[in-house]
């Protein structure tokens, strides 16, 4: 295993790979002069709302939308009969192997599936005119009955969603190796419970958002719109709108916020380009929150049950967990998230494991991608798993987790759940982890107060991360309708830097930045002379987009490829104006110099006016100096790390504050520490929201969503968040292009799983064991007095 | 159903204004529609996010909740007031620490933290929690945000 001791920070100019370069991004955003979508307001624009279903599960008696269509204003009223028979099913973009595509229509035909689902889509000149035609509409509903719970969506005597189906459970997907039976049989100790994972929303800041506009006889359509992957979205556009992608155009300017939500289209978007392509006016539609909760897809809902054994000194023997995965209504283009599966293993080197997906559908909004993307789930129960065997075998759980883990030099390590680890020292994270919160000081303080009835807490987790594609052809395999690879165009100007155009829109990620650095470095240049044009699928190059924490990773193996080809061609051309032999030339901060005499130079300004002119080339060089690019993975790089948490709890009252929250990672490569910790800030903020106060609360009679608007719905503020203390190791993947692995994800994975264990270790006396989230105080209050009562 | 429409004179960001708007509309639908002042954003229309926050005679208030017929005679703040060539402190501690990603609620926060300078007040990390926490952010976590504000709020003249 390669260990890297890197470069010191002080040492790195703040524009190269590896140092602290503030944002490009920032100078127009601080400014509030980002563009998103509802900040255009092209001439003629005209606005949709929708007809949302109240029902979880409802026959469309009855449409009349006489009235509606009477309003001045409104400019046309679309119903479902309008729209099925000129659209194509919402296309899937990673299906689930072995399922059949449950694809929904733009809108439903018969049967509305969950409540917020669009029913009828109205246009008018403002909004509020198209609120008030949607309010005039007559509906007559026929509610069915729902299901809003995966167990009784798998009882015998459940009504079936998909009639054509036959079964609510839409798919059942294996996965393991050894024999989990001889390993349970051999264990000392053998713990098992159902883990409830709560239903939450990613919740970006800047709601889902399309403008669309189409000139009748032109044939364009020209949609901006807020998403992490323009390119896959107008894909999907053409396929619904059975319209030639040739002929779409997707511009995503700056995006508010994705997190795995804007991951694809949604029915919205199809019916807002009918319509623009109805009136041959702009058309726009902003969501506002109220539809939101209702309408974009959740994450996360599931029922985990798992059963881990382990032998006298701690070993795990055997893991396995049978998972139900609450999907809604039908699939979203993401669909149900896989890596619960892939990434049960996490860190330990257990051989005998079985894993298995089912995944269920429901009357609720259809679940799709969200940061993290079962990760945290999976980790959550592993997790605590693994501290109830420590409590039982009186193994303190630092120790028990160093028995247990994988070791650099088993690598790469094959998982039980198909993963191929690459590197990393995965016990070097959490002693760090250990020492910098004073695990032992906080052990012995935890014995002193026990004695005044304080009960402190001390809880670990560890995790590790696949990031990025094992490559296109491995999504191939899979279904996949995109593929592993990123692509770039790198063209010189005139003004002595480069233009980097990529598919990958701005959704807060700081790729931008990012792509700055790493073009700068590869080619040569001061990072102030390059400019990233990024998320319009006009003049970039077909790709696939900001997820799966792959966007780094895919597209620095581009942007190098194209800036060496730049940065080559540069050279010629510099020899050939020089008259010098290109081996003795060199091209940093922008200028192209000989290695033994620096007065022998050229800007690379003027290499690159020349190389426009073509006037002073080499025999057989091309004008130009532009390069297009493409990379695809040669396999996924596993990211890794432990999160610590100290809380001290009022048995009393089950309330319980974080006094100190630490994650120690390992991402390989930073090619700018800043944003990697402003990305694990973020994640972690959304894995302490989940794991504390986020929950959307469906009502077991009505079926209906009861706390869906931010009022009802506590994402953290400022005021709920504690200090997070953040720190690293830099091992860098010998797979991915300059040893980069992926944080997007990473902070959100095992922050819940910390906390928890922290409350049962500080719980330890009662004798309580966590099994769901959000951990409330009410639900901590719960568990220690019914630990009382059967005391 | 259009409605008759009501005069408003008002002053944003030191230019007057005067316009004739329908009673419903909201004075962030007005400032960013009506008058295309769109660094003031919307994230929820129900007064809790934060995003439309703009100053209001001096104060932080919530534009989203405030009919554009109720701010006649105000003297109204937006993050297009603090723009030029160079960035205004506040604009370039955000920056500087790292204090936002999707830049969304960067306005509300950048907005909120230039009244709590008007006030001249020294503020604790943890007074400080509670003084933006009117405003929300899903990227950031928060951390470089309060570094930003409070590196803002300490910098001299």
């Amino acid at each position: 295993m390669t260990d890297v001791v890197s470069i010191p920070e002080t040492e790195i100019a703040p524009g190269q790979v590896g140092g602290r370069m503030e944002r490009v991004e920032d100078e127009r955003l601080v400014r509030g002069l980002g563009r998103y979508v509802d900040d255009l307001d092209p001439p003629r624009v005209v606005h949709v709302a929708f007809a949302r279903c109240p029902y979880p599960h409802a026959r469309i008696v009855s449409i009349d939308a006489g009235q509606a269509r009477a309003i001045e204003g409104v400019l046309e009223v679309l119903l479902p009969d309008d729209v099925l028979g000129r659209t194509g099913p919402i296309s899937i973009l990673r299906p689930i192997p072995e399922a059949p595509r449950v694809m929904p229509y733009a809108l439903p035909r018969e049967i509305a599936l969950y409540e917020g689902q669009p029913v009828v889509s109205v246009c008018a000149t403002s909004r509020a005119i198209a609120e008030d035609a949607v309010a005039a509409l007559d509906i007559d509903y026929e509610p069915l009955p729902h299901l809003s719970d995966v167990e009784k969506a798998l009882a015998d005597d459940a009504p079936i969603l998909h009639p054509e189906l036959g079964t609510n459970l839409l798919v059942q997907n294996p996965r393991g190796d050894g024999n989990p039976d001889a390993g349970f049989a051999e264990s000392e100790v053998v713990v098992d419970d159902r883990f409830r994972i709560n239903r939450v929303s990613g919740l970006p800041m800047e709601t889902r958002a399309i403008l669309a506009s189409y000139v009748p006889g032109v044939r364009e359509l020209e949609v901006v719109a807020s998403t992490q992957a323009p390119h896959l979205f107008r894909k999907q556009l053409s396929d619904s709108l059975r319209f030639p992608e040739a002929d779409i155009r997707v511009t995503t300017h700056d995006c508010g916020g994705a997190f795995g939500l804007k991951l694809g289209i949604f029915a919205e978007d199809v019916l807002v380009c009918l319509h623009a392509m109805d009136l041959g006016r702009p058309a726009k539609w902003v969501e506002d929150r109220m539809e939101f909760f209702r309408g974009a897809t959740q994450a996360r809902e599931s029922l985990h049950v798992a059963r881990m054994g382990a032998s006298s000194d701690g070993t795990i023997l055997a893991y396995t967990n049978h998972y139900y995965v609450d999907l809604g209504a039908h699939n979203s283009p993401m669909g149900s998230p896989m890596l619960s599966s892939l990434m049960f293993q996490g860190p330990y080197s257990f051989q005998h494991g079985y894993v298995e997906r089912n995944v269920v559908l429901t009357n609720k909004v259809p679940v799709g991608a969200y940061r993290g993307y079962g990760q945290p789930e999976g980790c959550f129960v592993r997790e605590l798993l693994l501290d109830r065997i420590a409590r039982k075998l009186r193994i303190d759980p630092l120790e028990i987790r160093r028995r247990n883990f994988i070791r650099p030099d088993q690598m790469p390590w094959q998982t039980p759940g198909g993963a191929k680890y690459d590197s990393g020292d995965y016990q070097r994270c959490m002693e760090m982890a250990a020492e910098t919160i004073g695990y032992e000081e906080a052990r012995e303080r935890q014995r002193a107060l026990r004695d005044e009835g304080r009960y402190l807490g001390i809880g670990l987790a560890c995790y590790v991360e696949m990031t990025g594609y094992p490559g296109s052809k491995f999504l191939g395999k899979h279904g996949a309708e995109y593929g592993a690879h990123e692509g770039v165009v790198v063209r010189a100007n005139r003004s002595g830097g480069v233009d980097v155009y990529t598919g990958v829109p701005p959704i807060g990620q700081s790729t931008e930045t990012a792509f700055t650095q790493v073009a700068a470095t590869v080619i040569g240049l001061d990072a102030a002379k390059v400019r990233v044009i990024a998320g319009d699928t006009q003049g970039t190059p077909v790709n696939t987009g900001s997820f799966a924490s792959r966007t780094l990773i895919a597209g620095s193996g581009a942007i190098e490829r194209a800036g060496r080809e730049i940065r080559d061609k540069a050279l010629r051309v510099a020899a050939f104006m020089l008259d010098v032999p290109v081996d003795g030339l060199e091209l940093a901060d922008s200028v192209i110099s000989s290695v033994d005499d620096p007065e022998i130079s050229v800007s690379f300004a003027d290499v690159a006016i020349n190389a426009f002119y073509g006037h002073r080339l080499p025999e057989g060089e091309l004008p130009g100096l532009e390069a297009t690019a493409y990379y695809d993975p040669i396999s996924s790089a596993f990211s890794y790390g432990t999160a610590a948490a100290l809380v001290e709890v009022d048995p009393e009252t089950g309330e319980f504050s974080l006094d100190r929250f630490l994650f120690v990672h390992d991402c390989g490569r930073q090619v700018n520490p800043m944003t990697v910790e402003g990305q694990l800030h973020g994640g972690i903020a959304q894995a302490l929201g989940a794991a504390l106060f986020e929950e959307l609360v469906y009502d077991g009679d009505s079926g209906q969503l009861i706390n869906g608007s931010m009022i009802d719905y506590f994402m953290p503020t400022t005021a709920d968040l504690p200090k997070i203390e953040l720190d690293h190791t830099e091992v860098l993947s010998p797979v991915t292009p300059m040893g980069i692995r992926g944080i997007g994800e990473s902070g959100t994975i095992p922050p819940g799983a910390a906390v928890a264990n922290a409350l049962c270790d500080a719980l330890a006396p009662f004798d309580v064991d966590i099994n769901r989230l959000p951990l409330t105080a009410e639900y901590v209050w719960r568990l220690v007095a019914e630990s009382r009562a059967h005391a | 159903m259009t409605q008759t429409l009501i005069d408003v004179r008002l002053t944003v960001n030191g230019e007057p204004v005067e316009r004739a708007v329908e009673p419903r509309r909201s004075l962030v639908d007005f400032l960013r529609h009506d008058l295309g002042l769109t660094g003031t954003h919307v994230g929820c229309e129900q007064g809790v996010c934060g995003m439309c926050t703009v100053l209001l005679d001096g104060e932080p208030i919530k534009s989203c909740i405030m009919l554009a017929v109720q701010a006649d005679g105000a003297e109204i703040t937006t993050i297009e007031a603090l723009n030029g060539e160079e960035l205004h402190p506040a604009q370039r501690a955000f920056k500087e620490a790292h204090g936002l990603q999707c830049g969304y609620c960067t306005p509300a926060f950048i907005l909120t933290s230039v009244a709590l300078r008007e006030r001249g007040l020294d503020i604790p990390r943890e007074e400080l929690k509670e003084e933006l926490a009117g405003v929300l952010c899903r990227c950031t976590g928060y951390q470089n945000i309060l570094t930003a504000v409070e590196t803002y709020l300490a910098a001299d003249d």
